[in-house]
C-alpha cells in the first residue's frame, strides 16, 4: 500500500482536498478515524452560496433543508433586528448528507477511503515527512505517501506530529452544544441570533431552521461558569419543541495557524483554522482552502517537489484568496470580546435606529475608530 | 482530572486544548493518558462537562 498524497480526515475538508487531489490523476488515499462519514455531526448547517460556487458544484436539492433569506439579531434586552442582506442568503444543510455526498464524490474521483483508521504517527526521515502509521482493523500499517495532507480537525493530531501547532488557548476555542428539535415555532427562511451574557456568556445562540417546524438550536459559549450544554438547557426551557439530535464540538476562532504546510505536510479546514473567527463558520473557508491544498499536493508529486519552499505556495495562495478576510475578523471578534451586553442592547438598537446617537456613549466608539470600517461593514451586511 | 465517559460527546474539544496531548480521540473512544499537569483546559473546554476537577489526594 503506497500512495501518492494521504488526507487525513474524511469530513469536508478532506472529502474536498482528497476530491481535487484525484481529479490531476494521482494516488489519494482518505483516512478517517470513525466508522462512517460526517457523524458525528459538529456543525449547524449552514453556508452561504459561495460554498457551491467555490466547488463549481449545483447545491444537491435532496440535502437542502431551508433556503435563507435574512436574519433576526436578538439584544440581551430583547430588541430585534430584522435584515434580509443578501450576503446573509444562503442554505440550512443536512450537514452529516453533504459528508457523504464529498466523500462518495471524492470516491468517484479515484480517492481510496480508509474508515475506523486512527493515525497514530508520521512517518520522518531527515525531516521530511513520507507516510503515515495507522491503526487499522487491529493492524499498525505503515503507509508511505509523498504528501500529507491534515483535514483532522481541531484537534488535528497531523498538526501536533508535524510540529505546527502545540494545542489551542481555551480562549481561541469555543465550546458548542446544539438541539435539532421539531415542533418549533419558527420562520423557515430566517436565522435567529440571540446575545447576552446569561444566555451565551463570550458567544450567541443560534436557531438555524431545517424546515416548517425543525431546527439546529445551539449556542457556543467561552468563559462561562458552566459548560455549553448547561446553557443550552436553561435556553430551551421555554420553547416548546421536542429534542431529536444532539450534537457538540470546539470551534477554533483564533485565527488561522502561523504556519500550514511543512516538508511533505499540508493543514486545512478546522486543523489550519480556517473559521471565520467572529461567525465561527468554515464552510466556505474549506471549499477555498481545501481544494486548493488538494490541486497543490498533487502539483507537487507530478513535479516531483515536496520540498516545504515548493509546498509554501499553498499558504499564499489561500492567504490571497481569504487572508484578509480573516485578519479583519480576527480584529472584530476582539471588538466584540470588549461589549458588554449594554453596549450590545445599544448596537441593536443603532441598527434599527440608524442613530449614531445611541452610540455616543459606548466605549465601542473609542474601538471604532481604530476600526473605522466596522461600521461600514455592518451597514453593509446588516 | 476526572473524565466521565458516560458524558463524552465525542467532538475532540478537549483534545485540541490539552498542552501536552495527552487525550487522544479515537472514533467514539476517549483515552486519556498518564502525565496530566491539572491545567483544566479540558474542563473549561468541554461542551458536555464530562472532565471535573479532582480532588487533591485524586491527581
Amino acid at each position: 500500500m503506497k500512495y501518492d498524497v494521504v488526507v487525513v480526515g474524511g469530513r469536508i475538508s478532506g472529502s474536498i482536498a482528497s476530491l481535487y487531489a484525484s481529479k490531476q490523476d494521482v494516488n489519494v488515499l482518505m483516512i478517517e478515524k470513525n466508522q462512517e462519514i460526517g457523524t458525528p455531526v459538529q456543525c449547524a448547517g449552514g453556508v452561504t452560496r459561495s460554498f457551491f460556487e467555490t466547488l463549481q458544484m449545483k447545491p444537491p436539492q435532496k440535502l437542502i433543508c431551508s433556503e435563507i433569506e435574512g436574519a433576526i439579531l436578538h439584544a440581551p434586552d430583547g430588541e430585534k433586528f430584522l435584515t434580509k442582506n443578501s450576503l446573509l442568503q444562503g442554505y440550512i444543510l443536512e450537514r452529516k448528507m453533504l459528508d457523504k455526498a464529498l466523500a462518495i464524490k471524492s470516491a468517484e474521483a479515484g480517492t481510496d477511503i480508509m474508515l475506523k483508521a486512527q493515525v497514530k504517527d508520521l512517518i520522518i526521515e531527515k525531516g521530511q515527512v513520507k507516510g503515515v502509521i495507522v491503526r487499522h482493523q487491529g493492524k499498525l500499517l505503515e503507509i508511505p505517501s509523498k504528501i500529507v495532507i491534515g483535514a483532522d480537525g481541531v484537534e488535528s493530531q497531523v498538526a501536533r506530529m508535524a510540529g505546527l501547532h502545540n494545542g489551542h488557548n481555551p480562549q481561541d476555542l469555543i465550546s458548542c452544544a446544539q438541539y435539532e428539535m421539531v415542533g418549533l415555532d419558527i420562520d423557515p427562511e430566517i436565522l435567529e441570533f440571540y446575545f447576552g451574557f446569561n444566555k451565551a456568556p463570550g458567544g450567541y445562540v443560534w436557531i438555524f431552521p431545517k424546515g416548517e417546524n425543525r431546527a439546529n438550536v445551539g449556542l457556543g459559549v467561552r468563559y462561562g461558569a458552566n459548560s455549553a450544554i448547561y446553557y443550552l438547557n436553561k435556553f430551551i426551557s421555554h420553547l416548546k419543541g421536542k429534542i431529536v439530535e444532539l450534537n457538540v464540538g470546539g470551534v477554533p476562532i483564533g485565527g488561522p495557524l502561523k504556519k500550514t504546510y511543512s516538508h511533505g505536510v499540508l493543514l486545512t479546514g478546522d486543523a489550519a483554522g480556517h473559521v471565520d473567527p467572529v461567525t465561527g463558520g468554515g464552510m466556505h473557508l474549506s471549499a477555498v482552502c481545501s481544494s486548493l491544498a488538494g490541486k497543490i499536493a498533487a502539483e507537487a508529486v507530478i513535479n516531483e517537489n515536496l520540498s516545504s519552499s515548493y509546498l509554501s505556495r499553498y499558504e499564499k495562495e489561500w492567504k490571497k484568496r481569504i487572508g484578509k478576510n480573516l485578519q479583519r475578523s480576527l480584529k472584530y471578534r476582539a471588538l466584540f470580546d470588549n461589549m458588554d451586553d449594554e453596549e450590545l442592547n445599544s448596537l441593536i438598537k443603532f441598527l434599527n435606529t440608524n442613530d449614531f446617537k445611541s452610540l455616543s456613549t459606548l466605549s465601542i466608539l473609542k474601538l471604532a475608530r481604530e476600526y473605522p470600517k466596522l461600521f461600514l461593514v455592518l451597514k453593509n451586511i446588516l | 482530572m476526572i473524565f466521565q465517559a458516560d458524558l463524552c460527546g465525542y467532538c475532540g474539544a478537549c483534545a485540541s486544548v490539552c498542552p501536552l496531548g495527552i487525550i487522544e480521540l479515537n472514533g467514539y473512544k476517549i483515552e486519556v493518558l498518564e502525565g496530566c499537569n491539572n491545567c483544566k483546559n479540558c474542563i473549561h473546554i468541554c461542551p458536555l462537562g464530562a472532565f471535573q476537577e479532582a480532588k487533591k489526594d485524586e491527581i
